[in-house]
């Protein structure tokens, strides 16, 4: 009869470790990354009596995770992609404003208004205001110049204060996992669950692969392995390898900007992996960087330097505005007390493409005196349009990209550009977004607490114990039964 | 069957709430500024062509712009060769009457000076000025062509205008084709590149310019001697009214007969003159309508591609109300009920 206290008394343990598992997961319903655990349990082993094999209870063997490692490794996978597509839609966006004139003015918009300044010019070249006219108009061609490549500078350099914080992140995820595999491993050895604690290195390891793609597994001494592919391993167990962010000098630098944020091992400083990260957050933003913005730069440099040339080139021809001394063989002086007469720049330029939209300006001599702004192709010629007309029809000549594109024409491709590839973008984020939410449902179907279920097995497990007690109750009441028979 | 648990049921209801949201979002915006595209990447090709339609409705209304301006140049030149042609006729109705012996010498002393008169008229049209610019002086606009001698001090210079795309056309006559003689009768105009020649533009090619400019350079500033000898030999309008002043101040009527002649064919030059420039803004009205015509047809393209079909628009938009409405119902459905509420 004993036996009977006794399996009650196992009964009643089972029951009531399985009501504290179904309350931790219940507590835990909203907690993230927590995967549902259950009771394992196991019937106790029988024993042989008097020849009758006869049973001895249930007994708990363990308390286990509810966990698919190849689900969680598609949702790192997962992971990854989406934080590179929904940063690079993000980043892109930022550009893609700097070249939206649909509803205001841009770079295009004031390009023609400069064109068909000079066509006004051209219709009354003795007018001094058309001139300073002509002058404002190419002020605004030269400003606007200089904020589309400012603006890019700019979203290149927030770029690299936010890879120099997403280092400093991604170091001290790194940490935490290095704790948390130490206790993990302390735990184990003691024949402890480390379930709890497993959930919460995936919800890091899962943070980490934010950042870039990560390879993660456990090597033969149960050492677990964390490396970034491509680049190689970050954690190793209890060790880490850190990560430096740190700036570099123009011609240093992978996107040919002074100063841009490079990113190495803390060990090996001169070993630059900037570019070796796959996927993730930080391969998006530098690849925004180096790649899409550093061809908007250089595209935009090199429209303002042909531009700028291609005025210049007509400019130079023309004699200036004003009244002219001319020898007795029709040849004009070379300069008068305002400078030179002919040859004179409209833009500043400089002799390469490099900077040139930053650095687009008009030069001293229109900036000082609107005379020096060139109409006529002869000298003292106050009716002659025909350098005027000439640069306005520049509008529709096709020097730009080998002799096959208008400025213009040139301009809007960028502009096209910029466009397909936010799309493409949107699309990708998009994409990738549903594809993530998708393999997390999966995870969450099998790893995720189920309150209904918890009912249900809340409800089982007190009948269990219920009935546990009942049994020891029984066990109680033929004590008594016995014990009676001597009265 | 698959589990369902809570996280899962979140993640469905998130996501499809997000989803419904964002669209709801992306329509309200095109709702509030009438656009169907907002940003580039909406439709990069229809915001490529959109801008590009946008700078030719810009080009067109400075191709009006000019347009305008050379009719005013063209009324006034016009008027003015009127003026010339009637003062001409006038004049020539004088060597008329007086290329006869009928009248005494006292009379045609009184006509000189009704001559001279005409003279000083046909002078004073010759330097006349639209706003500050001299009408006739060519490319020297700014000084007068002609002085009291008549004589011509301004260029050859043909100002040209471009009045619809690559349609270039002269917007003056100078005082040379007008009050002195003229061969050249053609209005064709050349593309004013070509006179700049275009390989300048090319910023590669920058190097061999400077030879090239010389050589160009003077086009229009130096009097050729042939021109000098041609002023000489031709009637112009002043010489001949001069003429005909000292004809009758001498008393010279076989003189006064022989100037009819030239008379004539300087009303014929005139009138040939006025028929140029009636022709010149015959065209100038047709380019006017023509860019007109091009605006518009432009305008209804852009708006095509920019603006937001309204009717399809709000319906799309109470659709999409419709959808997130029964998306809350659907997930209020999934939310609020759960097994314990039936437990007791």
């Amino acid at each position: 009869m004993a036996n009977i206290l006794g399996i009650g008394n196992t009964g009643l343990i089972a029951a009531k470790k399985s009501l504290e598992t179904t309350g931790h997961n219940i507590a835990n319903v909203n907690t993230e990354g927590y995967s549902r655990q259950r009771v394992m349990q196991q019937s106790n082993v029988p024993i042989n009596k008097s020849g009758l094999i006869q049973g001895t209870g249930v007994r708990v063997r363990s308390v286990e995770r509810v966990h698919d490692k190849f689900v969680e490794q598609r949702l790192q996978k997962a992971t990854s992609n989406e934080s590179y597509s929904s940063y690079r839609h993000e980043e892109l966006t930022q550009i893609e404003n700097i070249f939206n004139e649909i509803d205001n003015e841009g770079l295009n918009n004031i390009i023609n208004k400069f064109y068909n300044a000079f066509r006004e010019l051209s219709a009354q070249p003795d007018n001094e205001t058309m001139r300073s006219v002509v002058r404002d108009t190419a002020n605004l061609v030269a400003k606007d110049f200089n904020r589309i490549r400012s603006s890019l500078d700019s979203v290149s350099r927030n770029i690299d204060s936010k890879i120099d914080g997403e280092i400093k992140d991604i170091n001290a995820i790194a940490k935490n996992v290095t704790q948390l595999n130490v206790k993990i491993a302390e735990l184990e050895a003691s024949g402890s669950e480390t379930g709890d604690l497993r959930d919460q290195r995936d919800v890091a390891i899962r943070e980490l692969s934010k950042s870039f793609k990560i390879h993660t597994y456990s090597d033969e001494r149960n050492n677990f392995i964390i490396s970034a592919v491509g680049v190689g391993t970050l954690v190793a167990g209890s060790e880490f390898q850190e990560l430096a962010a740190a700036g570099t000098s123009e011609s240093e630098s992978s996107n040919g900007m002074d100063g841009s944020i490079e990113v190495f091992f803390a060990s090996r400083p001169a070993h630059k992996i900037t570019q070796k990260f796959k996927s993730g957050r930080l391969s998006s933003l530098i690849r925004v960087r180096n790649e899409d913005t550093r061809r908007l730069q250089d595209d935009v440099d090199r429209l303002a330097f042909d531009f700028a040339n291609s005025v210049n080139a007509i400019h130079r021809r023309g004699f200036v505005g004003r009244q002219i001394e001319q020898g007795a063989d029709g040849r004009t002086v070379a300069s008068d007390a305002k400078g030179p007469v002919t040859g004179i720049n409209f833009f500043k330029v400089s002799d390469n493409p490099k900077d040139a939209s930053l650095n687009l300006q008009l030069s001293d001599e229109v900036q000082e005196d609107i005379s020096n702004i060139v109409t006529a192709l002869s000298p003292n010629s106050p009716g002659d349009n025909r350098i005027s007309l000439a640069i306005s029809k520049l509008q529709h000549e096709k020097f730009m990209a080998g002799g096959t594109a208008t400025i213009e024409e040139e301009f809007l491709k960028t502009v096209g550009n910029v466009g397909v590839e936010v799309g493409k973008a949107k699309l990708d984020a998009e994409q990738n977004e549903g594809i993530r939410v998708q393999v997390e449902t999966i995870k969450e179907r099998t790893s995720g607490v189920s309150l209904d279920e918890e009912a249900a097995n809340m409800v089982k497990f007190q009948h269990a114990y219920d009935a546990a007690a009942k049994v020891m109750q029984t066990a109680n009441e033929m004590f008594d039964t016995v014990l009676s028979i001597k009265r | 069957m698959s589990r369902v648990s809570e996280n899962s049921n979140m993640h469905a209801i998130k996501y499809s709430l997000g989803k419904t949201k964002e669209k709801m979002e992306n329509l309200q915006l095109k709702g509030s500024t009438l656009r169907s595209i907002t940003r580039p990447s909406d439709n990069p090709i229809s915001n490529v062509e959109a801008l590009s339609l946008q700078s030719r409705i810009k080009d067109n209304k400075q191709y009006t712009r000019n347009a305008e301006y050379a009719e005013l140049h063209l009324t006034a030149t016009e008027k003015s060769i009127e003026q010339i042609t009637e003062i001409l006729n006038k004049a020539k109705e004088i060597a008329l009457a007086q290329s006869s012996d009928f009248y005494d010498q006292d009379i045609r002393k009184n006509v000189a000076n009704e001559v001279r008169q005409l003279r000083y008229q046909a002078l004073a049209i010759a330097n006349k000025r639209v706003g500050n610019k001299y009408l006739f002086g060519g490319f020297k606009t700014l000084s007068k062509p002609f002085d009291d001698q008549g004589v011509y001090s301004g260029d050859q210079g043909k100002m040209t205008l471009e009045i619809s795309k690559d349609f270039f056309i002269p917007v003056n006559l100078t005082g040379y084709e007008v009050f002195y003689s003229s061969n050249d009768t053609s209005s064709k105009q050349p593309n004013p590149f070509e006179q700049v020649s275009p390989e300048d533009v090319n910023p590669t090619k920058v190097k061999d310019r400077e030879e090239a400019l010389e050589v160009s350079r003077d086009l229009a500033s130096e009097k050729s001697d042939s021109q000098q000898n041609i002023y000489e030999e031709r009637s112009n309008v002043f010489s001949l009214l001069e003429g005909l002043t000292n004809s009758l101040e001498n008393n010279d009527p076989s003189f006064t007969q022989s100037l009819l002649e030239k008379f004539d064919e300087s009303i014929t030059r005139l009138v040939t003159m006025r028929t140029k420039v009636g022709s010149i803004m015959n065209s100038v009205d047709s380019s006017k309508l023509s860019n007109e015509d091009q605006t518009i047809d432009a305008q209804t393209r852009r708006s095509s591609l920019v603006d937001a079909d309204v009717t399809e628009l709000f319906s799309d938009i109470t659709r999409q109300q419709n959808i997130l409405k029964s998306t809350y119902q659907a997930s209020q459905g999934l939310m609020s009920k759960s097994l314990i509420d039936f437990l007791r």
